[in-house]
C-alpha cells in the first residue's frame, strides 16, 4: 500500500527546471533511496514534497493531496524530514528540539502554558526519538556543546519526535566513516521497525545499495532508472551517468 | 576578509543564516506564486529585467507626476502652488533618504538616526550664526564625560548634606565664537556644521557599526536607535526642546506666479529641490562611473569584489557613511529656513525617508530622491485637504493625516513588492541575545517583591515614586521580551500598543466596567491593534520590520491616540483610579489603610504605597506569566521560530501562528502595562505612548536584557525616573535629565560590547567559571 505518490511533480526556478516531471512512490513501511550526482534536484525534490519551494504536478501523502499545502500542515499530517545542513534550534536543548517537534499547539495549550508550564505532557515522540538513535544521554546538552555526528542524530531525532508516517532524510551521512554509517544503516532498520517509512537521499552508496528496499535515480532532475538494489547496481544507465565504469566496479565489490 | 569568510562558512554549520525570502514565503505558510522569480533564474536573466524594470518604474513615476498635475489643472490650478509647498520639506526627506541609501550601499547598516544628523547639523550652524545666544555665535560642544564628575561623585556621596558638596569644573558646554560682529561668516559655520556631521559619520562608522558588522539586524537597529534618541536628547539638553523658526540661510525667497494668478509657487522651494536633485545627479554619475563607486556596488554584492578593485571595504564602508552624514547635514541647514528647527518632528522625518528608501530599494538614488520629494508634497497637499470644510475633522485629526502617510505609504510598498531590502554579500550569523530557562522562579520573586515593599513602605516618597515608574518600566519592557527577546521580532511599536490599552480603557471601558475587567478589555483593544502590526510580520522581517512598526507607531500616536472620537479632544484623557472593593487603590488616595497599615515615611505624600502593592501584584503576575512562556512548548515554539523559521516550519509549527500569537500577547502585556501607566499618572497622554516612547521603550529593554524576565526588571530599574537614576540623582547629584542620554550611550556599548543587556551580564557573570570550564572540558574531548 502507498503512503506516498507523486504525479508529474516539478520544481522550476524561473526557467531552470530542476525536477522535471518526477513520478515516484513511498509504499507503507519501506524504505526507499533516492541518489543522483551533485545538483540533480535531490535535495529541492525533497523541498517541494515537504512544502518549501513550490511544486506542479499531483503530490498525494496518505490519501490527502498536499500540493497546496503550507510546510507546517505537511509536518503535521507525518511527513517529516530532517536538513543537510542540519538546521537544528540552537537556542534550545537536544530534549527541547525535540519537544517542539513532537507537540501540538492548541488555544488551550496555549492557556495552560501561561499558568501552568511544568504539567506532563505526552512524551512517547522524544523518548521514542531519544532511544531510538540511541541519544538519551545528550537530552539536556545545548546543540553547540556537542559533535557534528551527534549533531546530525539530533536533527533526525527531532524529525522522529513527531512521530511522523514518513520522514525525508537528507544525506543524513554525509561526513560520517564507514562504521557510523553502518551504525546508521542499522538505526534506519529499527525506524522502519518502529513503523516509520523513509526517504533517504544519500551519497553513500554502500549505505543506499545495502538498506534500501528500492531505489530511484535522478539526473539534472529527470528520473533517469528505477528499481531494487541488484537492478540498480547493474544498470547500464546508472553506471554511466552517475557511477562511473570504476565506481561500478567499486560499488560491485562492497559488501 | 578572509577571516570573515572563513568563519562564515563554520558559522553556517552551527547557525543557519537567515532564511531567503523565497524559501520563508513557503515556511510561512504563503504560497509563492507560481510565476514568482527565484533565484538561480534571477541570474540569467539579470540585464534584462533591469532594464525592463527601471524602464518601467520611470513610466509608473512620470504618470504618477503628470496626471495628477493635469487634474489639478483642469479643476483647481491653486493646488498645484500648494503642492510645491512641500518641495522643500521633501527635498530634506530626499536628502535624508539619500543618506540612508548611501550607508546601506557601503555598510549594510540601515541608519535610523540620519534624521537626527540632518537637523543636529542645523542646530550646530544656528548655533554658530548665533540663532540661540541673541546674534552671539556659539559653538556648541557635545555633552563628554568629565573626568572630574568621578571624583566629585565619589567626595559627594559621601557628604550627606547637599549644601557642603564640592562643585568642580564641568566641560565647556558652549564656546564664544567672535568674527568681529559677533557670530561666524555664513559659509564657515556651514563647513564646520559640515565637519561636525562628517565626523559623527566617521564615528558611528569606525567606533560603532564596524564593531557590529557581525551582529544580528536586532543589534544593529537598537543600535541606530540609540543613536537617534542620543542625538535628539544631546539637541534637547544643549539648544532647546521646543519649535524655533529661523530666517537664514535664504536659498531665494521670492514668490513666483509664473501662470497667472491662481499658481502661486515659492522659488526657494523649487530651489531646494532642484539641489536635491543635482546632489542625486551627481551621486548617481559617482556611482555609475567611478572606481570608488563601482567598488561600493561591488563590495555590496560580495565584499571581496571590492578587494580585487584596490579599495578597501573598511575604507569604502567609512567614506560612504560620511557621504551620507554630509548630504543628510547640507540639506538639514539648508531648508532650515523652510522647516524651522524642531528637536522631535523633524528627526522623525526619517520615516517618510526610510519609506522613499525601500521605493529605492535602498540602491536606486534617482527613485529615493523623486520618492522623497513626492511624499513631501503629498504632504503639502493633503495639509490643503485637512483644511477643506468638507474634511472629517472629528473623526480623522488633521496634522495627523499628514504625518501618520508614510506609514501607508511603507505598508503598500512592502506588500506590493514582497521583498524589500537585497540582501548583501556578507551576510554574518551572528546570535541573538541567550534567552535563558528560568528553572527557579519562587525565590527571585520572593526576594525582588519583598525589596519593591521595603522601598515602597519604609523609604520616602521621591522612592516610593521611583519603584512605581520601576514596576511601570519593568511590565512595558515584559512585552518586548515576548515580541523581541522570544521570537526575534523587532517592534518599535510597542508603547503605542499600551497608549491603546490606556486610551481603550479610560474613553470606553472605565465608566461601565470594574476595576480589573476595565485594563484588561484595553488591553484586548492593544492586542488586536498587535495583531493588526503582525500582519506585515508575517511578509517581512528583521529591519523591514523595524521601519514597518515604526512607521505604525507614529500612526497610531497620529491617528488614534490623537483622534478626536478615540481619545480626547486635546488628545488627554482622564483615568478614574481603580477600585477593589469599593477602596481607592489610585496613587493619590494616600489615607487609603489596608490591614490598618499606610507607608512609613511620608505617608501623606503621593503616590500611595497601597498603588505601589497593586502595581507589584500586577508585575508579579506578568512576570510568572512570561516566565512561564519560556518553560512551555509555547515558550520553544517562539524560539524555534526565533532560531529558524524553516526548521520550525519543518517541525510543524505554524510560523505564522506562532508570530500571530506572539504579537497578541506581547501587546496585551503592554497594554496592561499602558494602564497602569494611566493609573500611575492619572490621566493618558498621546506624547507619553508616541514613536518617541517606544523608541525608547526598545532601547530601555534592550540596555536591561531583552530575552529574560530579569533583563525586564533591571530595563524598569534603569528607566526614566525610575529606582536606578533616583539613586545616581541623590549621592552623585547626576541629574534626571541625563538619564536617556547615559541610557543611549548605555545602550550603543551593550550592542557592541555585550548584546545579553545587564541581566545577561549578571547571569554569566555568576556562571561564567562554570560554563568556562565546561567549555574546556569539551574543546579537549571531555563529556559529549
Amino acid at each position: 500500500m502507498s503512503l506516498l505518490n507523486t504525479f508529474g511533480m516539478s520544481v522550476t526556478f524561473g526557467g531552470l527546471r530542476a525536477v522535471d516531471e518526477i513520478d515516484f512512490e513511498v509504499p507503507k513501511g519501506s524504505l526507499v533511496g533516492l541518489i543522483g550526482p551533485n545538483g540533480a534536484g535531490k535535495t529541492t525534490l525533497i523541498d517541494g514534497l515537504t512544502g518549501f519551494v513550490p511544486t506542479s504536478g499531483r503530490m498525494v501523502f496518505d490519501g490527502h493531496e498536499i500540493g497546496s499545502l503550507a510546510a507546517h500542515k505537511r509536518a503535521a499530517l507525518g511527513l517529516g524530514r530532517t536538513w543537510q545542513s542540519l538546521e537544528l534550534f540552537d537556542e534550545l536543548s537536544v530534549e527541547e528540539n525535540l519537544q517542539v517537534a513532537a507537540e501540538r499547539q492548541s488555544a488551550k495549550a496555549f492557556l495552560l502554558d501561561l499558568v501552568h508550564p511544568q504539567r506532563s505532557r505526552d512524551r512517547s515522540g522524544v523518548d521514542f526519538a531519544l532511544d531510538v538513535l540511541g541519544i538519551r544521554d545528550l537530552a539536556t546538552k545545548m546543540p553547540n556543546e556537542i559533535s557534528q555526528g551527534q549533531r546530525k542524530l539530533v536533527s533526525a531525532a527531532r524529525a522522529l519526535a513527531a512521530r511522523p508516517k514518513l520522514v525525508c532524510m537528507d544525506e543524513p551521512a554525509a561526513g560520517l566513516d564507514t562504521r557510523e554509517s553502518q551504525e546508521l544503516g542499522a538505526r534506519l532498520g529499527d525506524i522502519i521497525d518502529a513503523g516509520t517509512s523513509v526517504l533517504l537521499v544519500d551519497h553513500d552508496m554502500g549505505l543506499v545499495l545495502n538498506v534500501c528496499d528500492y531505489i530511484y535515480v535522478i539526473e539534472f532532475g529527470s528520473k533517469i532508472a528505477e528499481g531494487t538494489p541488484a537492478e540498480i547496481k547493474n544498470n547500464p544507465k546508472v553506471i554511466e551517468a552517475y557511477l562511473g565504469q570504476s565506481a561500478g566496479a567499486t560499488v560491485g565489490a562492497r559488501p | 576578509m578572509t577571516a570573515t569568510t572563513a568563519s562564515r562558512s563554520t558559522q553556517r554549520l552551527n547557525s543557519p543564516a537567515e532564511p531567503s525570502e523565497q524559501e520563508s514565503t513557503a515556511a510561512t505558510g504563503c504560497p509563492a506564486a507560481p510565476g514568482a522569480p527565484q533565484p538561480s533564474g534571477r541570474k540569467r536573466q539579470l540585464g534584462h529585467v533591469i532594464n525592463t524594470r527601471t524602464a518601467r518604474n520611470w513610466g509608473i513615476g512620470a504618470v504618477c507626476l503628470v496626471v495628477p498635475i493635469a487634474l489639478m489643472w483642469a479643476f483647481d490650478k491653486s493646488q498645484i502652488g500648494q503642492l510645491t509647498l512641500g518641495l522643500g520639506s521633501g527635498a530634506l526627506i530626499a536628502a535624508i533618504a539619500l543618506g540612508v541609501v548611501l550607508t546601506y550601499k557601503g555598510s549594510g547598516v540601515v541608519n535610523f538616526s540620519n534624521g537626527a544628523v540632518a537637523i543636529f547639523s542645523a542646530y550646530i550652524f544656528h548655533g554658530l550664526r548665533g540663532s540661540f545666544d541673541n546674534g552671539n555665535g556659539k559653538l556648541y560642544m557635545p555633552p563628554l564625560p568629565n573626568p572630574l564628575a568621578l571624583v566629585e561623585g565619589t567626595w559627594n556621596s559621601f557628604v550627606t548634606n547637599k549644601s557642603d558638596w564640592v562643585d568642580l569644573p564641568n566641560l565647556p558646554t558652549k564656546i564664544d565664537i567672535d568674527f568681529g560682529n559677533g557670530r561666524m561668516p555664513m559659509v564657515t559655520a556651514f563647513l564646520v556644521a559640515l565637519v561636525y556631521a562628517a565626523l559623527l559619520g566617521l564615528i558611528f562608522h569606525f567606533l560603532i557599526f564596524r564593531p557590529l558588522r557581525h551582529a544580528p539586524p536586532l543589534a544593529k537597529v537598537v543600535t541606530s536607535v540609540g543613536l537617534f534618541l542620543l542625538l535628539i536628547n544631546v539637541i534637547t539638553l544643549r539648544f532647546t526642546g521646543t519649535f524655533k523658526p529661523v530666517a537664514e540661510p535664504d536659498l531665494g525667497k521670492k514668490t513666483l506666479k509664473p501662470f497667472g494668478n491662481d499658481i502661486v509657487i515659492q522659488r526657494e522651494q523649487l530651489i531646494a529641490a532642484g539641489l536635491v536633485v543635482f546632489v542625486t545627479a551627481v551621486l548617481t554619475v559617482v556611482f555609475k562611473r567611478t572606481r570608488f563607486g563601482l567598488a561600493t556596488r561591488a563590495a555590496a554584492e560580495n565584499e571581496k569584489g571590492a578587494v580585487v578593485l584596490g579599495f578597501s571595504p573598511e575604507f569604502l564602508a567609512g567614506a560612504n557613511w560620511v557621504l551620507s552624514t554630509v548630504v543628510a547635514g547640507t540639506f538639514g541647514i539648508l531648508v532650515s529656513a523652510i522647516t524651522g528647527l524642531d528637536p522631535i518632528t523633524l528627526p522623525f522625518l526619517i520615516i517618510p525617508a526610510l519609506g522613499a528608501a525601500l521605493l529605492g530599494s535602498f540602491n536606486s538614488f534617482w527613485i529615493t530622491s523623486f520618492a522623497g520629494l513626492g511624499i513631501g508634497m503629498i504632504q503639502a497637499l493633503t495639509k490643503t485637504f485637512t483644511a477643506k470644510s468638507w474634511f472629517p475633522r472629528e473623526w480623522i485629526p488633521q496634522s495627523g493625516l499628514e504625518r501618520a502617510l508614510p506609514f501607508f505609504i511603507i505598508i503598500i510598498v512592502l506588500f506590493v513588492r514582497g521583498r524589500s531590502l537585497p540582501q548583501r554579500g556578507a551576510v554574518s550569523a551572528g546570535r541573538l541575545p541567550f534567552a535563558p530557562k528560568p528553572n527557579k522562579i519562587l525565590w527571585p520573586t520572593v526576594l525582588l517583591s519583598a525589596g519593591a515593599l521595603v522601598t515602597v513602605f519604609a523609604f520616602g516618597y521621591d522612592w516610593r515614586q521611583a519603584s512605581i515608574n520601576t514596576l511601570v518600566g519593568a511590565a512595558l519592557a515584559l512585552s518586548l521580551v515576548v515580541i523581541t527577546g522570544y521570537v526575534g521580532q523587532i517592534s518599535l511599536a510597542q508603547a503605542a500598543l499600551a497608549g491603546v490599552a490606556g486610551f481603550a480603557m479610560s474613553k470606553f471601558f472605565q465608566s461601565w466596567l470594574p476595576f480589573p475587567l476595565a485594563p484588561l478589555a484595553g488591553a484586548l483593544v492593544a492586542a488586536g491593534f498587535g495583531l493588526l502590526i503582525a500582519l506585515p510580520a508575517l511578509r517581512v522581517r528583521g529591519v523591514n520590520l523595524a521601519v514597518v512598526t515604526l512607521a505604525a507607531a507614529l500612526a497610531i500616536e497620529e491617528l488614534v491616540l490623537k483622534n478626536a472620537k478615540l481619545a480626547g479632544r486635546s488628545g488627554v484623557l482622564a483615568v478614574d483610579p481603580p477600585r477593589i472593593n469599593g477602596l481607592d487603590f489610585g496613587p493619590g488616595n494616600t489615607n487609603l489603610r489596608v490591614f490598618e497599615i499606610k507607608a512609613f515615611k511620608d505617608p501623606n505624600v503621593p503616590p500611595s504605597a497601597w498603588f505601589g502593592v497593586l502595581c507589584l501584584v500586577v508585575v508579579v503576575l506578568l512576570a510568572v506569566m512570561v516566565a512561564n512562556v519560556r518553560r512551555s512548548g509555547t515558550g520553544r515554539r517562539f524560539l524555534a521560530v526565533r532560531s529558524n523559521e524553516r526548521a520550525a516550519a519543518a517541525a510543524g509549527v505554524s510560523v505564522a501562528g506562532t508570530k500571530l500569537l506572539a504579537f497578541g500577547l506581547s501587546a496585551f502585556i503592554a497594554g496592561i502595562g499602558g494602564a497602569m501607566s494611566g493609573y500611575r499618572f492619572g490621566s493618558v497622554a498621546p506624547s507619553n505612548f508616541g514613536a518617541l516612547a517606544s523608541i525608547t521603550l526598545l532601547a530601555f529593554a534592550y540596555l536591561g536584557g531583552i530575552s529574560s524576565v530579569t533583563g525586564a526588571v533591571v530595563a524598569g530599574m534603569i528607566g526614566v525616573n525610575a529606582l536606578a537614576f533616583t539613586l545616581l540623582d541623590k549621592r552623585t547629584g547626576i541629574d534626571l535629565k541625563y538619564t536617556v542620554i547615559l541610557g543611549a550611550v548605555g545602550l550603543i556599548f551593550t550592542a557592541i560590547q555585550n548584546p545579553e543587556g545587564i541581566a545577561g551580564a549578571l547571569r554569566l557573570g555568576t556562571g561564567q567559571f562554570r560554563r568556562k570550564r565546561h567549555l574546556e572540558l569539551v574543546e579537549i574531548g571531555g563529556p559529549g
